[in-house]
């Protein structure tokens, strides 16, 4: 009887050790497989999506680019092979990429159609909200072979949006000019880009029912609304002395009171993971101009 | 035309045939991929030496090269023959407002049909164009002028293109670039098809000015004369403009906007080949497509990473050209 245990309890031992040495071969062969499948080479049409390619890892795997992509650092080195106007078919061609990303609205369309028919897969970017970016972070994370790094940026992503919207959800509106180009001057109005960075930090835009979404104004315009802050964004390819000089119209609140923020407008304008930062950054900056009112009733 | 000139007529159009040849041949070798003469011969003898050129060749350069050439062949003949029938020199196809028009159509389809713009831009760009020739005649028509054919174009040009720039305003951003972008010109959109229907659309205007070569070459004698040989000048000149601006409207729908190609092209013939019509069409469809070859070289290769709309080139050097012409004029 001892015996037949004692057979029983090796056997038992035998087959527990041969089952976690085989499971652990297997787990071992998987990410084998998983390496020797080659990772695809990406085209990535515009600054934005290069970006976001970083974010999730897949940096490494873009093999071109159009004028403009710079951030991060290395994105520098990435060759370009057109810009907004017009892609250069024939290097498209002689780079063989897996994947194109393409933005839909700011590449030349008729280039992409042209590709697609070529047989080269062609994927969209077309983020008009914080939202759709959580949601191309994930698509390209997944196109690229690095889902998981995908998940975890856009739930990040999604979260520090959250968070952000909750900590500006009740405070007191304040009336805000969005000053996007200085000459002739422009602003920003419902549809546009930067419109939801002012309905996320309660600044209210005098202009936001006009109808196109980059309305030119004139300054006897603004003039005749109460403006209580001006957000001036400005590139660092911009100098100061590009942006509109509101210093010759000190009849306006914020120029009076010197309400004039400067945020950094690559980052704010730039559909990615960053444009989270610099809303955070912006919504901090109105809300100390809100404070400096408030406490001034 | 003296007879000494008539008999070297031959040479020089053989001349220029060949130069149009070879412009083709070297014009093939350029691009940002480098292929090699004597990969191109084994293309064209047996089977290109790898896949990517095969598809750089066949997909890209051979379509581009072939619209580029019947697109200046196009133009050119169209400013040849609006010169001759309106006899002003100044006459261009596109002071006919059809790149105001042309423009129109592309805006309203870049507002209203984005996402099927592959499409819905040559053909609405087609149509603008055509629309805008209509307008003008029905304008010179209703002056009951039409000599001032040409005034009346520059002022539908005018008011198309203050319509199209409004739409842009009230439009998407994205939208003016694509337009503005599209009306510079450009060859890189091109596909074989286009050559087809482009070819076609030549092939027939080509007949019909060869059918009423003789009726033309009575207009360049003045309207009394031409209808002293029995010639209707108004008909003629009627007839003429419709078939110019359907050729101008189907390369611009294909091509965009590229400017000064009808008005130069043909001020260079006459100086080479002669005034009569014959000729005239013969040099400016070698002059006008080698033109284009070439200027479609230089909007490929001149920028490393990027393309230079052709319109950009044509503008530029049909200026100075003219600049030079108006220089030449003074001193004699």
């Amino acid at each position: 009887m001892i015996l037949f245990k004692a057979v029983t309890v090796k056997v038992s031992l035998m087959i527990t050790l041969a089952t976690v040495l085989l499971t652990s071969l297997s787990l071992a062969a998987k990410p084998q497989e998983t390496e020797s499948k080659p990772l695809p080479k990406i085209i990535a049409l515009s600054p934005h999506i290069v970006e976001m390619l970083y974010d999730v890892g897949a940096g490494k795997q873009i093999i071109a680019t159009t004028d403009f992509a710079d951030y991060p650092e290395q994105a520098k080195n990435i060759p370009s092979i057109g810009n907004y106007i017009r892609l250069q078919l024939e290097k498209v061609i002689a780079l063989q990429p897996d994947l194109i990303i393409a933005w839909k609205s700011g590449n030349p369309s008729d280039d992409l159609a042209r590709l697609s028919q070529l047989g080269f897969k062609v994927v969209y970017s077309e983020p008009k909200t914080f939202r759709d970016i959580a949601k191309e972070l994930r698509q390209f994370a997944d196109l690229s072979g690095h889902s998981e790094q995908g998940r975890q940026v856009a739930d990040a992503f999604l979260k520090q949006l959250d968070d952000i919207k909750d900590r500006y959800r009740d405070k007191q509106t304040i009336t805000a000019f969005y000053e996007l180009w200085s000459r002739p001057l422009t602003t920003i109005a419902r549809g546009s880009w930067p419109q939801q960075h002012l309905n996320i930090c309660r600044a209210e835009n005098p202009f936001e029912q006009v109808s196109s979404p980059y309305p030119q104004v004139n300054i006897e315009q603004v003039l005749k609304t109460p403006i209580q802050l001006i957000i001036q964004p400005l590139s660092v390819n911009q100098k100061d002395k590009e942006g509109f000089n509101w210093r010759d119209w000190p009849t306006i609140q914020a120029v009076s009171e010197n309400n004039i923020i400067t945020p950094d407008a690559d980052a704010l304008h730039r559909m990615t993971r960053r444009s989270l930062l610099a809303l955070d950054k912006l919504c901090l900056d109105i809300d100390k101009v809100r404070q400096s009112y408030l406490s001034g009733i | 035309m003296s007879q000494a000139q008539l008999h070297r007529l031959p040479i020089k159009l053989c001349l220029l045939a060949l130069l149009c040849l070879s412009s083709i041949g070297g014009a093939l070798t350029f691009g940002p991929v480098n292929i090699r003469a004597q990969q191109l011969l084994t293309c064209f003898t047996a089977s290109c030496p790898t896949p990517v050129i095969d598809m750089v060749l066949y997909q890209v350069r051979v379509p581009r090269i072939l619209v580029g050439l019947v697109a200046g062949m196009g133009l050119a003949i169209a400013g040849a023959i609006l010169q001759n029938t309106t006899r002003n020199p100044l006459a261009d196809p596109y002071l006919f407002g059809i790149v105001s028009g042309a423009g129109l159509g592309a805006t309203i389809a870049s507002i209203t049909l984005a996402n099927m713009l592959t499409l819905a831009l040559p053909l609405a760009a087609f149509l603008g164009a055509l629309f805008a020739v209509v307008i003008v005649v029905l304008i010179a028509k209703a002056l009951q002028r039409m000599e001032q054919l040409l005034l009346a174009g520059v002022a539908v040009s005018f008011m198309l293109a203050a319509i199209s720039q409004f739409l842009l305003y009230l439009g998407e951003p994205f939208a003016t670039n694509r337009v503005l972008f599209w009306l510079m010109g450009s060859l890189a959109r091109v596909e074989l098809a286009n050559f087809y229907v482009i070819s076609s659309v030549l092939v027939f205007a080509l007949m019909v000015i060869l059918a009423f070569h003789r009726h033309i070459d009575a207009l360049l004698l003045g309207d009394e004369s031409a209808a002293s040989l029995g010639v209707n000048a108004d008909k003629l000149r009627l007839i003429m403009l419709a078939l110019c601006a359907a050729l101008t409207a189907t390369i611009v729908a294909y091509c965009g906007g590229i400017g000064f190609v009808g008005l130069m092209i043909p001020h260079i013939v006459r100086q080479i080949l002669g005034v009569t019509t014959i000729p005239l069409i013969l040099g400016s469809m070698l002059i006008g497509g080698t033109f284009i070859l070439w200027v479609d070289v230089i909007a490929r290769t001149a920028l490393e990473n990027a393309e230079i709309p052709i319109g950009i080139i044509t503008s530029a050097t049909g200026s100075i050209f003219f600049l030079l012409i108006m220089y030449r004029t003074r001193k004699n």
